[in-house]
Parts: structure tokens; C-alpha cells; sequence
């Protein structure tokens, strides 16, 4: 079982890692391992790993410094107002990133920093004990190395947005990255977060990421996460999220770029009274592979969840979207509302949904909507008699249907940039 | 401008046009009226080209082009324009994008500049003005969301902008109360010229009070059965549509 | 094996009598292995390929697993712990009469309106005069042969029409299909044959035409409807009164087969024994149940108003194979106590234009568990095809729970998907709103309730319908407050 691919993607334990963090790391390996050897059938239903794990990733312990300022040029957002922080292959990178001047109350670390030098402060921000993950969120775990580490005390505001920029370069190896962010707003605080994964270069990497969030109460985040790697790039992400009382969650997950890609979004309530707002926008195109996997648990009463997510699926693209709302028993009032709508615009495009709902409690407002369809031909009628073009007309309702995600984006600049990253994209999709 | 010859149109089994004749000259205002059923609109979609009707015989050559050989871009580049009886909505196509995408499409064909930004800007205001609408309504999706006057008032709109050679309204009154008729019929009235035709579909005689015809048809199970001035309209109005039954026995 | 021992004399000695002879205490022992099939066969007469299919179908089955992904618990089951062949009951066993029979169960016949004597044969009373209903069956079979429908039991077409039964038997749900399926088709006790010719429109509902004649058909019933070109028929399965089995394993196979332009239409009330208020005694319902649109323009209609069993585990589905094909699935189940259900449909779309609707209404209450469990796929081939899913989750009280599971996989761009669900309570306007018109709670609620259900009581044949009204209410009472 040691011999599994997955496992060669974990790092040799730092010996001088503090025994609750070793423990933790064990802990989550055991699941790990576990989970190769009775794999969840469910979870992986219409995802094969194969395709993964015959890549042969493994970890590189090395940080890149050989990047200038100015070969971020490419990845950067021209006009988007924000400070920055820059992981390279998930490695801090401080020479690339901008983060003067923060505001009183807001402390950005390297995680890899903060556990030499203050591990308590870490294990504070960690889980006492470990959940059950998915597995390669247990696995990044496992292989805890680097991320961010962005703590808000009470009532700070984080009014520039972060910028968290996952910079990928292939290394001579095909080589997986893990990194591991830890995001806590205290009560009242504030902050918009973009986080990004883009790559220099088309070479074969792994991204196996995961951000932990925790929201006091009264907390504000709006997270806007755009996956925009190239063609050959494996990307895995999890988000695990917990909001305290009347606290706000609202997040965009666009993906469009990478080969493979499976993304699980856990959120839970702990308090009543707080929303989260999920909602996401997913291009699969040639040959690529796209899968959304949501957990949303309304464990508390009164809290009001959104989850809403639209895909355009052409070529050979395959997209997945399993979506969970949970209602505990006794969560009254929970409010929830999830939608998956599809375009699926080619003969060897597939998609495969999953809403699904668990109500346990009576006074509930759930609800979920699917659809899977094609551009309707009245419309494109419509735009065809102003003489617009068959190519142009489609490109644009597809622009349509994808504009009620993109223009929840907080910024017209990222707006702008990413209707454009989704434009260019279709204007090489083939249509039959 | 417009010449129909012996058109004939099936939808699925059903042969709807059957052998229509109509000829329309530069600055001619036609009144197409008839009952329900009677291939109005199939004559206004096959003329623009819609999908879902064959034709199966006769010809339609409009400037001098073979039209039903033509895409319904081709169409509309050559200046064909359809106001349609119920315009689609186009959620989260933004109106300004969607004009601007139509009349550059339309003058590229025509081998005309396309306008940048600033003078599209200038343009559209200016024809704003003429149907009295507000500006915000460039911020909106296409017909997303509009009261049925607005969408027809969009439609005259975009009549407006494109300046087409010859225009359809399908039945643009249709589901408009008096003010919003008049609105819609000042806007078409505001667009005559010598040069630009139009063939107006309807039910009713009213909206002819205000849009005035040079020409008044009859259009009864698939073909032109009278033709006449404007006179017409004001007979069918009191006679109804119940004569042409009897009438199509006879005949 | 002392099990096989004891089959093997009761097999012998069976012998002995011949097939012919009915042995009212005919009851093999608990077990089953190939002894045990082999028995059943020819303890009903069965020709060789019915013997050597239950063979095959026993051989597979004891290399499958039982599914274990439905959201229901229940005990392990020994399978070794059932008897696999019991004919009724002895008279001197059963219950003398009606005062030794669980009252809430009388009361519930009295709401139905049921005859005191019917009310009798449901509770198992051996009753001196039983209907004639052999009488009522020669009436009705004989109209119906008139036009060339057959309509008999599973076993006698398997002696009397051998070639359609090898056609036909085992098409649409073979034993390899699932581990109930696969039991089923081993050790299947008896159902319901129904045949269709070309171009004939069944001239009447075939339905359980009596309340009790669907009893005694067994725990591991089988159900075969062939529909050929043109033809047109309406089953109508089970009955609105709960029914008292001694079974606790139900374990039921339908298979529908519909030709060009040809229409099946298959009712289900099913109501069995939901156990007592801890949930102890009730029915296991697994059932399998499967059409097959193999003609163009074929038409599968399902209707179910599940409220009875503890647990129930069935997904009527339609395999959409002939071009312009359609399935349809109209669901109302109610789980209240401690019952369990997880049920919904298949619709698997394979030839062109093919069209499904999928209207599913759970009612949740008590400590009730339900799972809609519905599968839609549309084929690369299935160019056109269309879907419309609307599943609706009523709750009632705050300890039940109602899932939706939907799993959608479209693999072509001409289709078209839509799916909604919904989950909700009754809410205290509307109820107060009717009380203060005058009606009482439970009356608002049956009426709030039968409000919801109403397009699938819509798609019941009229009597039928007015009877699941009726249990509906029944089955609601006492479950709010």
C-alpha cells in the first residue's frame, strides 16, 4: 500500500516537526491510506484517477528563486488594484510579492515560517483534532509544507484585495505541489480575497492545494477564486470553511484552464444566522476533465446557503458537478438553494450532475435546479437577423449565460479580463 | 426592391405559403393583414430566414439577390430587418455589446468602417432620442427582463440603428396598449424615407391609424387574395375576416 | 446440510402424490440451495428450461453481494433463515376470527370501507366460503380472449405459452441484474402473465380485480407484460388495504416489454404491513421493476403510491430504446413510523427523440425516512431527447428525513435536461388558513397533502385514485402534532 502512487507524493516527515503536528500528519496519512485501500466509489464516480496517478508526480523540496519581478508580468492582472502574495510551485515567494503596508490587525505569514519560528501560533489556527478529509485533501494535508497564513484580528479590514497567486513552472520531474492555507477572520473583520493558479509555460505539474477558512462572527469574506492554468496542468483544490455567527461568505470559482481538475468545496455553519454564497463557472473543453464537488452543511439553524454553477461544455470536455446540501436534524429555517445549469455544445462533450439534497429538519426552504441544454436556436435566430455571424452569435450567448457568474466578480477590471479568458477560449471551440 | 414570386412554404407536413406574389418598391409601405393562420408571420420568417419552414417552391430576390439562398446575417447585411412579434431575450448579452456586435457586422459587410467605441456612442445616443428611450437601457441585457412595450420599442430601436432597406414588423402591436402603440408608430414614422420599404404584418387595423400604408393585402390560407389602398384596411375593419371563406369557395 | 435432507424427502414424497395433488400444508423448511430450486420447479410442474434458467439464476446469485448503497438500515438477512416455498396457510393456524386480529388494522379496513368478509381474507381469517373469484376470473378472461388478450398466471404460462415465456422472460431485467432480481429469478413463487396482441387496445383495466387476489402470490412475486405493435394496456397492481403477510421478504420482479407505437401503463398501490409503531414486523420491499421500449414510439407509463412496507427499495424504470420512445414515472410515497424508502426511477435514453417526465412526491413524517434515487442518461444516439424531473419533498414534524439523490449524464448537445426538486412543509399559513375556513388539522393537512400529490393521482385510473386519496389520508393521520 506504501508503494501506491499517491503516496510517493508525500515528503519525508521534518524531523524537527512539534510531535501535535507529526501526530496530525499521521492521522491524516492513516485516511490516506485508507482511502487508497477502499476507495469511495461515490466520490469518484465519473472522475478516474488513472490518468493522475500515471503521471508519476512527486514532491520537490526546493524553492524557486530564480524568478525576477517582471516574469510575473504575463501573469498579472493589468489595472487590478491588490496586494500580493506569490507561491511558486507552492513555496512562499517574497521577492514576487507586494504585501507593504498592510492595515493594523492584519498579520500574512508563510506558514513555513510560522512553524519554525512560532509553531504554537499554527497549531492554535489548525484543528485540534483531524476531520475526515477527502482524500487528497488528506493527503495534502499529510504533506503539510508551505501556504499562506492571513489572520484579521477582531474588526480589522482588509479593504485592498489579496491577491494569492499559485505560480506553476514544470520542473525536469513532473512534480506536485501541496500547498496549505490558513485564513482566519476574527469577529467583525473584513477582506477580499482572489486567489489564482496560473502557470509560466506549458509543462506537466500537479497542484493539490487546500485553504481552510474560519469565520468569526459578523465576519465578511468575499473569496474569488480563477483557475486559469495551462492545458497539461493537474489542479486539486479544497476549501474547507467554517462560519461563525452572522458571518458572509460569497466566493466565484471559475475554472477554466488545466487537463484534470477536481475541486471540493466543505462548507459548514457553526453559528446561526450566517450565509455563503457559492457560486462558480466551469469551461471544459478539448480533452479537458473538470469536476466541482460541493459539501454544504447547514449544521445550525437559520442560516441561508446559495450554491449556483454554470458550465459550457464543448470538444471532448467532460465536466462533473456533485453538489451536497445537508440539512442537520433541527437546523430549522435552514434556507438553501442550489442550481446547475449546463451548455453542452459539442456531440463528444458529457456531463455528469449530482444535486443532491439531505433534509433532516421540517422548516426548511431547499431546493435545487438542473439543467443540461444547448444555445436556443430562437436566440441565435434572433442575433443572426442583425446580421451577427453563426460563430460570433454563439460565442456571445455563451458570454450571456456565463455573465451571471462573471459579473459577481468584485472588480470590473477582473471582470473585464476574465470575460475575455472565456471569450478567447470559445472562439477556438470547435462547434460540431 | 422586393419581388415574391409563386412562394410556397411547408412547416412539417403543412404547407402554409402557397404561391404568395407581392412586390415591394423602394420607399412602399405594405400592409400585410389576414386572420390567424393565414402564413403572416410564416411570410415574415421566411423572409428573414428562420429555421423550421422548406421552402418548396417559387423565388423571393430582394436587391437584386436570390434572398432564401442566403444566412440570415447575409440577410440582414444586404438590408433586410425583422422586427419580431415576440423578440427574444438574450440574459446576460449586454445591450451596447449586442448593437454595437450587429452594426459592425452589418457595415464590415457592406465594406463600411466599423465604428469605435466613441462614435458607436455618439450614434446610439442620437437614435435613443428618436423613440424617446433612456439610456440605461444600454446597461441592460437584450429584452432581459422588459415590459413587452420596451421589447417592441427595442426592436424599433434597433430599426433605428441598423437602417435597414427594408423592415418587417410582425405584428408589432400585438400585446401594446394605445400609448405604447403610438410610442412604437411615431418611431416607425420618425424612420420613413424614400429609400427605406417596410411591410407591416397585422391582425388589426388600428396600428395602420397610425403607421399609414401605401398598400393594403389580404393574406388568406397562404396567399394574396386582394390587394388594395389603404381603404382596404378600413373596409376589413368593418367586414372582418368571416367574407374570405366564402369567398375562397368561390375562387 | 440437514436442511437439504429434509428437502429431499419432502421432494421424494412429494413424488409420490404426483404434481397434481395440493397439499394444504405444503411448506419447504427454511434454506435454500440448488435442492431447494430444483424442488420449486417441480414442485410446480416446470418444464426443463425453467428448471435449468432457476439453476443458472441461483448459480449467479450466490456470487453477488447485497447492494448496500440505498439510504436504509435494516437487520442482515439470512437468507438461509426463509422458507423458499409455502402454500397458504393451514385453516387451523390462522387467526379464528376477527377479534384476534390487531385492532388498528380493523379499524383502517372500516375507513376504507372494506366488507366485513373481505376484511376477514385480508387479516388471513380462514373464512369457510371464499368469494368466487374463480368464477369472476372465467367471466373476465373470457371477454378478454376475445380480443386475444392473454391474462393468466406465471405459472400457467409457463406451461401453456413456453415459447413466449422463453422469448420474453428474463429480456428486460435478466438474473444477473441485481442480488434481488437474481433470488428472484431463482426462486420466484408466482405472478401475473399479461400479453397484448398486435394492435389490440385491452378492453378493460387488468387490475387485482378483487382486493384479495393478489395475495398468496408469494414473497418473490413475477410479473411479465408483453405489448406487441399497436397494442394498449392498463395494470393495475396491489391494493389500498395493508395487507398482513407472513413474509417478511418481499423480493418482486416486473418486466415490461413494448413494441412499436404500443402503450403499457402500470398502476402500483402498494400497501403492505409498515410494522408497528417501533417499526418491528414490517415488510422488506425490494423490488425490480423494468420496461423495455424496444419499438418506436413505445410508451411506458409508471404511476406508484407506495405507502405501505417498512422498507422499500424500488426504482421502476424505462429503458428508451425505439426512437421517438417515451417513459414516464409518477410517484407519491409516504414514509411515517419508522418506515424507510428509497425509491425513484431510471430513465436511460438511448434512441432518438426519446422523451421521459419524472414527478416524484415524497411525504416524509414521524421518524420517516425517504430518498428519492433517480438516474436520467441520455446516450451519445439519443439525439433529441428530452427530460423533465420535478421531485417534491413534503416534511411533516422535525425527526424525519426526506434525501433527493439525482444522478444526470447527458452525453449528447441536441438533448434536453431540466430537474427540479423542492423541500418544504406544510406551511402555518396555509394551515391556518383552512382552519380558520373551519376544518380541522388532519383535514387540512389530507387536503394540503392530496393538493401536492394531485398530478400523480391524476395520472391513476378514477377509482384507483379515489381509493389512494383515501389511504393517503389514512396513512397521514395522527401524524402531525
Amino acid at each position: 500500500m506504501t508503494d501506491h502512487a499517491l503516496m510517493s507524493w508525500l515528503p519525508p516527515l521534518a524531523p524537527a516537526a512539534p510531535a501535535w503536528l507529526a501526530t496530525l500528519q499521521a492521522a491524516a496519512r492513516a485516511q490516506v491510506q485508507t482511502q487508497i485501500a477502499a476507495p469511495d466509489a461515490e466520490a469518484w464516480r465519473y472522475t478516474s484517477l488513472n490518468h493522475l496517478l500515471e503521471q508519476g508526480f512527486v514532491p520537490i523540496d526546493e524553492t524557486i528563486t530564480a524568478l525576477q519581478p517582471d516574469d510575473l508580468d504575463e501573469v498579472l492582472i493589468a489595472g487590478l488594484d491588490s496586494r500580493r502574495v506569490v507561491f511558486v510551485n507552492g513555496r512562499y515567494a517574497p521577492e514576487l510579492s507586494a504585501t507593504e503596508a498592510l492595515p493594523p490587525g492584519v498579520h500574512l505569514d508563510s506558514l513555513r515560517e510560522l512553524l519554525a519560528h512560532d509553531p504554537d501560533a499554527v497549531r492554535a489556527l489548525l484543528p485540534a483534532e483531524s476531520a475526515t478529509l477527502p482524500l487528497f485533501m488528506a493527503l495534502n494535508v499529510a504533506g503539510l509544507d508551505d501556504g499562506l497564513v492571513l489572520r484579521l484580528d477582531r474588526a480589522a479590514i482588509l479593504a485592498q484585495p489579496l491577491e494569492l497567486i499559485h505560480l506553476s513552472i514544470g520542473l525536469d520531474q513532473p512534480s506536485v505541489a501541496q500547498p496549505h492555507h490558513l485564513i482566519v477572520l476574527g469577529d467583525g473583520a473584513q477582506a477580499t480575497l482572489v486567489e489564482r493558479y496560473v502557470s509560466l509555460g506549458a509543462a506537466v505539474y500537479c497542484t493539490n492545494a487546500v485553504i481552510e477558512i474560519q469565520l468569526g462572527r459578523d465576519a465578511v469574506l468575499t473569496h474569488e477564486r480563477l483557475q486559469t492554468e495551462s492545458k497539461n496542468a493537474f489542479h486539486l483544490s479544497g476549501l474547507s470553511l467554517r462560519q461563525g455567527a452572522n458571518s458572509r461568505y460569497q466566493s466565484v470559482n471559475l475554472g477554466l484552464g488545466s487537463r484534470w481538475s477536481r475541486t471540493e468545496l466543505l462548507t459548514e455553519f457553526c453559528a446561526a444566522h450566517a450565509e455563503c454564497d457559492l457560486r462558480g463557472l466551469y469551461l471544459a473543453g478539448d480533452e479537458q476533465r473538470i469536476d466541482y464537488h460541493l459539501d454544504v452543511n447547514h449544521a445550525v439553524p437559520n442560516c441561508t446557503s446559495r450554491e449556483t454553477f454554470k458550465g459550457i461544455i464543448y470538444g471532448k470536455g467532460r465536466a462533473v458537478f456533485d453538489g451536497r446540501v445537508v440539512v442537520a436534524k433541527d437546523a430549522q429555517k435552514s434556507d438553501a438553494a442550489m442550481s446547475n445549469q449546463n451548455l453542452l455544445l459539442s456531440p463528444q462533450a458529457e456531463i455528469d450532475t449530482k444535486p443532491q439534497l439531505e433534509i433532516n429538519a421540517d422548516d426548511v426552504k431547499c431546493s435545487h435546479g438542473t439543467t443540461v441544454g444547448q444555445i436556443e436556436p430562437e436566440k441565435l435566430f434572433y442575433l443572426r437577423s442583425r446580421g451577427i455571424s453563426a460563430a460570433l452569435a454563439r460565442r456571445m450567448l455563451c458570454l450571456g449565460f456565463a455573465d451571471e457568474i462573471i459579473h459577481t466578480l468584485h472588480s470590473e477590471t477582473l471582470r473585464e479580463h476574465l470575460s475575455e479568458q472565456v471569450g478567447q477560449r470559445l472562439e477556438s471551440a470547435p462547434w460540431d | 426592391m422586393l419581388v415574391v414570386n409563386g412562394l410556397r412554404a411547408t412547416v412539417g407536413e403543412k404547407e402554409i405559403l402557397q404561391g404568395l406574389n407581392l412586390t415591394v418598391n423602394p420607399g412602399e409601405i405594405h400592409a400585410i393583414m389576414g386572420p390567424n393562420g393565414s402564413g403572416k408571420s410564416t411570410l415574415a420568417h421566411v423572409l428573414s430566414g428562420r429555421d423550421g419552414y422548406t421552402v418548396t417552391g417559387g423565388s423571393a430576390t430582394f436587391a437584386g439577390q436570390d434572398l432564401l439562398a442566403l444566412e440570415p446575417e447575409q440577410r440582414a447585411h444586404l438590408g433586410l430587418f425583422l422586427a419580431f412579434q415576440y423578440p427574444v431575450e438574450l440574459p446576460g448579452v449586454n445591450n451596447t455589446y449586442f448593437l454595437k456586435a450587429a452594426l459592425n457586422s452589418i457595415r464590415k459587410a457592406r465594406g463600411e468602417a466599423e465604428l469605435d467605441a466613441v462614435s458607436f456612442l455618439r450614434f446610439i445616443k442620437e437614435k435613443l432620442k428618436i423613440l424617446h428611450l433612456d439610456e440605461s437601457l444600454l446597461k441592460r441585457a437584450v429584452n432581459a427582463g422588459f415590459s413587452g412595450g420596451e421589447k417592441k420599442r427595442n426592436e424599433i430601436f434597433q430599426m433605428a440603428l441598423l437602417e435597414p432597406k427594408l423592415a418587417i414588423l410582425d405584428e408589432t402591436d400585438s400585446g401594446l396598449d394605445i400609448d405604447a402603440l403610438r410610442v412604437v408608430a411615431d418611431g416607425v414614422n420618425a424612420l420613413r424615407s424614400p429609400e427605406r420599404s417596410m411591410i407591416v404584418v397585422t391582425h388589426y387595423q388600428r396600428l395602420l391609424d397610425y403607421i399609414q400604408p401605401d398598400f393594403v393585402h389580404v393574406l388568406a390560407k397562404g396567399q394574396i387574395i386582394r390587394s388594395g389602398g389603404k381603404e382596404l384596411a378600413l373596409e376589413l375593419e368593418t367586414t372582418g375576416y368571416g367574407w374570405i371563406d366564402a369567398e375562397g369557395l368561390a375562387a | 446440510m440437514t436442511s437439504t435432507t429434509a428437502v429431499n424427502d419432502l421432494v421424494k414424497s412429494e413424488y409420490e402424490h404426483g404434481f397434481t395433488t395440493e397439499i394444504a400444508s405444503d411448506t419447504f423448511p427454511p434454506g435454500l440451495d440448488e435442492t431447494v430450486v430444483r424442488a420449486i420447479s417441480q414442485r410446480k410442474g416446470e418444464p426443463e428450461f425453467m428448471t435449468a434458467w432457476r439453476l443458472k439464476a441461483y448459480r449467479h446469485w450466490l456470487t453477488m453481494t447485497e447492494p448496500n448503497w440505498a439510504a436504509i438500515d435494516y437487520p442482515k438477512i439470512d437468507f438461509q433463515a426463509i422458507s423458499y416455498f409455502s402454500a397458504p396457510k393451514r385453516p387451523e393456524d390462522a387467526p379464528k376470527s376477527l377479534d384476534e386480529i390487531d385492532p388498528i388494522l380493523l379499524e383502517t379496513y372500516q375507513k376504507l370501507g372494506i366488507p366485513l368478509e373481505e376484511q376477514k381474507v385480508l387479516a388471513g381469517i380462514a373464512v369457510d366460503a371464499v368469494f368466487d373469484s374463480v368464477s369472476v376470473a372465467t367471466t373476465f378472461r373470457k371477454s378478454l380472449a376475445e380480443v386475444g388478450v392473454i391474462f393468466c398466471s406465471i405459472s400457467e404460462a409457463v406451461h401453456d405459452y413456453p415459447d413466449l415465456i422463453q422469448k420474453y422472460l428474463g429480456s428486460v431485467v435478466p438474473y444477473t441484474d441485481n442480488f434481488y432480481a437474481g433470488l428472484n429469478a431463482a426462486v420466484f413463487s408466482d405472478g401475473t402473465f399479461v400479453y397484448v396482441p398486435k394492435g389490440v387496445r385491452c378492453p378493460m383495466e387488468l387490475s387485482t380485480y378483487f382486493r384479495i387476489n393478489a395475495r398468496n402470490t408469494g414473497q418473490f412475486e413475477r410479473t411479465l407484460i408483453v405489448a406487441e405493435a399497436g397494442a394498449y394496456v392498463s395494470y393495475l397492481e396491489g391494493c389500498t388495504a395493508p395487507q398482513r403477510d407472513e413474509n417478511q421478504l418481499h423480493a418482486a420482479v416486473v418486466e415490461l416489454i413494448v413494441l412499436d407505437d404500443a402503450e403499457v401503463k402500470y398502476s402500483t398501490v402498494q400497501n403492505w404491513y409498515p410494522g408497528d409503531a417501533q417499526g418491528k414486523g414490517g415488510i422488506y420491499n425490494f423490488v425490480t421493476k423494468r420496461g423495455d421500449c424496444r419499438g418506436a414510439r413505445a410508451k411506458i407509463s409508471w404511476t406508484q403510491v407506495e405507502t405501505g412496507s417498512a422498507i422499500t427499495w424500488k426504482y421502476p424504470s424505462c429503458l428508451l430504446r425505439g426512437e421517438g420512445s417515451v417513459g414516464e414515472f409518477y410517484s407519491v410515497a409516504v414514509t411515517k413510523g419508522r418506515q424507510q424508502a428509497d425509491t425513484g426511477t431510471k430513465m436511460i435514453h438511448i434512441g432518438k427523440n426519446t422523451r421521459s417526465t419524472i414527478v416524484s412526491k415524497g411525504i416524509s413524517a414521524g421518524e420517516g425516512q425517504q430518498t428519492y434515487r433517480g438516474l436520467v442518461r441520455i446516450g451519445q444516439r439519443a439525439e433529441g431527447a428530452r427530460n423533465h424531473t420535478q421531485c417534491d419533498s413534503l416534511l411533516i414534524g422535525d425527526r424525519c428525513t426526506a434525501n433527493t439523490v439525482p444522478y444526470i449524464e447527458v452525453r449528447t448537445p441536441t438533448a434536453n435536461m431540466e430537474h427540479e426538486a423542492t423541500t418544504s412543509k406544510i406551511s402555518d399559513d396555509q394551515l391556518f388558513y383552512c382552519r380558520s375556513r373551519g376544518l380541522t388539522e388532519e383535514d387540512a393537512v389530507s387536503m394540503i397533502v392530496n393538493g401536492f400529490c394531485k398530478e400523480v393521482f391524476n395520472e391513476l385510473p378514477m377509482e384507483f385514485a379515489v381509493e389512494a386519496q383515501k389511504l393517503l389520508s389514512i396513512s397521514l393521520e395522527g401524524a402531525v402534532g
